[in-house]
């Protein structure tokens, strides 16, 4: 029979949590059994089965825990039980070691609160509204009923409420470190081959981080200094790297920028490594641009054009001509369904916008003049009959209008405007608009 | 069982044609959409962004003449969101060099420089567009005002305006769309397409269109 420990330290508020408790606790647990399973917020598994031998029978073993997390400055509770739920609630019901004797955990968890589940904010809301408390409620319920009402995860609770956790342990591993170190015996005085063991170095980590699947987002180095003194510097990429020549090509300009002042002896590497997100989520969806290419032709873009002339549209929430913003682009893999996409304009839509998709593409586009011409209107019988301006000229042969739109005439800026959709005489469409002092050419119909 | 009138197609649209036409820019070329004002070009052009950004693909979209109409893109049934829009502010050489940069950049299934009647634009920009974009599975569209001879397009379609459609009798009430040609000037046998593809129904090359507003 399996028997597990569980070491929990006092719950601290997560702004004040060290980061250093946690890991001390681990190297408690990993001196006294090999399978150690890391559950957070304070909290460690470990197998105790098997460790007579080693540390004596059960209260040594546990006695032993406890001394050496308070040798470590840690005050830990100690609970051994046949489960991981049966040996939480030993170390949270009181002394400082608890043990709970082999086939007793159903017993011991009865009077336990539900609270020790974990249990979902929903699955917890429904528990709570059948009027359940303790564990032991929850096991006292028929099997079948609460399969009928809660599925296979009222089963699965229900079972675990029992201490029966079929889950095995999930060992700690320690995470890989990014980190590559060459010494020499005799001192490098150049920056070259200074460069060049920095390259050598960096290529190994970016094929150690592809082949964990991983990208770095920062580099550091250390360079040990004949004098005994050490030259660090660090280099943040825009993006997330893995492409080892060019990271080289990063370190070296960063080298020469603010290079080592000594001869150099040693040098360390190391990388920060990062997850990044597959550029093409399935073989179904379509490819993205790749972030490290998009990155760097986005701030060439932007050294062309000025940041506030490039980006995603996104239309705002205003009756106002033209209310159109700039957003951060961020391609994403699929489209959007439909109904998610950019809101409805005001203005004339399409006679069956969402109903027949066979015409939903056939929209006669509007070209914005930005800013809209100063045009000059002649009026007949108030209806326009002749337009002048720097961009079209001509007589009016058609138009219909004019379509009122105003807005914040609550607020300091009111604006108003008159528009209308006219035919010139050599067949252009376009809209014009009179904003109650001047008109101005709006847009071509294209 | 009853058809609902929503499914009829209005009058002049043919569906099968403009599907194929609008799948027949090939990737990796440069092809050009072609028209002066009020021709339906723009309307096109919007209707190919729409099919991209629907089937999940990124469009950057380059605007030389900051004329983009966000509002009739969403309606057309663009994705917002998958349009990398940059403006250029009338400036000619900006426009070229944002799209040449674009078009070496994988990822984007369509490129659109929209330069209207903006130019003079040298042929050898043409050039090096069709270099920049030939290695990719991008496709590229200049739109302008008129096609440019020596260009080395594998596409070009131009658009002809026929009339505008009003609603309302005497007096008029509504701008209700426009009826346009379109028409392939010209079909590089090279390109990836098959030609036979870029046929319109009644297989004289030519689709009237009826945009709606």
């Amino acid at each position: 029979m399996t028997r597990i420990a569980c070491l929990t330290a006092p719950i601290t508020r997560p702004e004040k949590a060290e980061p250093s408790s946690s890991t001390e606790l681990l190297q408690v647990a990993l001196a006294h059994s090999p399978r150690v399973e890391d559950a957070g917020a304070g909290r460690i598994y470990l197998d105790a089965t098997g460790l007579t031998g080693l540390f004596g029978d059960e209260p040594c073993l546990a006695a032993r825990l406890s001394e050496a997390a308070t040798s470590a400055g840690l005050s830990v509770r100690v609970g051994i039980a046949d489960s991981r739920i049966g040996a939480l609630a030993a170390a949270r019901s009181g002394p400082a070691v608890v043990i709970i004797a082999p086939g007793g955990d159903a017993v011991f968890l009865a009077a336990a609160p539900l609270s020790l589940l974990e249990l979902s904010e929903e699955m917890a809301a429904r528990l709570s509204r059948w009027g359940l408390r303790t564990l032991g409620e929850l096991t006292a319920l028929p099997t079948a009923g609460v399969f009928e009402r809660l599925g296979a995860e009222g089963v699965r609770l229900q079972r675990l409420a029992r201490g029966d956790d079929p889950r095995p342990l999930v060992s700690w591993r320690p995470g890989p470190r990014f980190e590559e170190s060459v010494e020499w015996d005799w001192g490098l005085e150049t920056l070259d081959p200074v460069v060049e063991r920095m390259r050598e170095l960096a290529a190994g980590l970016c094929a150690r981080l592809a082949s964990h699947g991983l990208a770095a987002d920062g580099f550091a180095w250390t360079c040990r200094l004949g004098d005994g003194r050490a030259h660090e510097g660090a280099l943040t990429p825009a993006v997330p790297m893995t492409d080892g020549a060019a990271v080289g090509g990063l370190l070296r300009l960063a080298l020469e920028a603010r290079p080592p002042r000594g001869v150099v002896e040693g040098l360390t590497l190391r990388a920060r490594p990062v997850r990044l997100a597959p550029a093409q989520e399935s073989l179904t969806d379509r490819s993205r641009p790749s972030p490290r290419l998009l990155e760097a032709t986005l701030n060439r873009l932007v050294a062309l054009v000025g940041a506030d002339g490039i980006g995603a549209p996104a239309l705002l929430d205003s009756h106002r001509p033209d209310a159109v913003a700039l957003g951060e682009y961020l391609p994403h893999s699929g489209p959007l369904p439909r109904r998610e996409r950019g809101r409805t304009p005001r203005g004339p839509q399409p006679r069956h916008p969402q109903t027949n998709p066979m015409i939903d593409s056939l929209v006669l586009a509007l070209r914005r003049l930005r800013p809209p011409a100063p045009a000059a209107v002649t009026l007949a019988s108030g209806r326009p009959v002749a337009l002048r301006s720097a961009r079209l000229t001509g007589r009016i042969v058609a138009g219909v209008g004019p379509w009122r739109s105003s807005g914040q005439w609550w607020g300091g800026q009111p604006w108003l405007q008159d528009e209308w959709d006219v035919e010139l005489a050599d067949g252009t469409l376009c809209r014009i608009a009179h904003d109650g002092s001047a008109w101005h050419l709006a847009g071509i119909y294209d | 069982m009853a058809i609902p009138i929503e499914s009829s197609p209005p009058p002049g649209w043919e569906r099968e044609g403009i599907d194929d036409l609008l799948g027949s820019f090939p990737p990796g070329r440069l092809s050009e959409i072609v028209g002066p004002r009020s021709s339906g070009a723009s309307s096109l052009l919007l209707a190919l962004v729409a099919r991209v950004t629907g089937s999940g693909g990124q469009v950057a979209f380059v605007d030389g003449m900051d004329a983009l109409d966000p509002a009739s893109a969403a309606v057309a049934g663009v994705d917002l969101s998958a349009l990398l829009w940059v403006k250029c502010g009338a400036r000619l050489r900006p426009a070229l060099s944002a799209a040449d940069l674009l078009a070496r950049c994988p990822g984007f299934a369509l490129v659109v420089l929209d330069l209207d009647e903006l130019g003079p634009v040298p042929a050898s920009a043409h050039i090096r567009l069709q270099r920049a974009v030939e290695s990719s599975d991008t496709i590229l569209i200049v739109r302008s005002a008129r096609h440019r001879e020596g260009s080395p397009a594998a596409l070009v379609v131009g658009a002809r305006r026929v009339a505008p459609r009003w609603t309302g009798l005497r007096p008029l009430t509504r701008l209700a769309g426009m009826r346009s040609e379109l028409s392939i000037l010209r079909s590089r046998p090279s390109h990836a397409v098959s030609p036979a593809r870029a046929v319109s129904p009644r297989g004289e090359g030519r689709w009237t269109l009826d945009w709606i507003l």
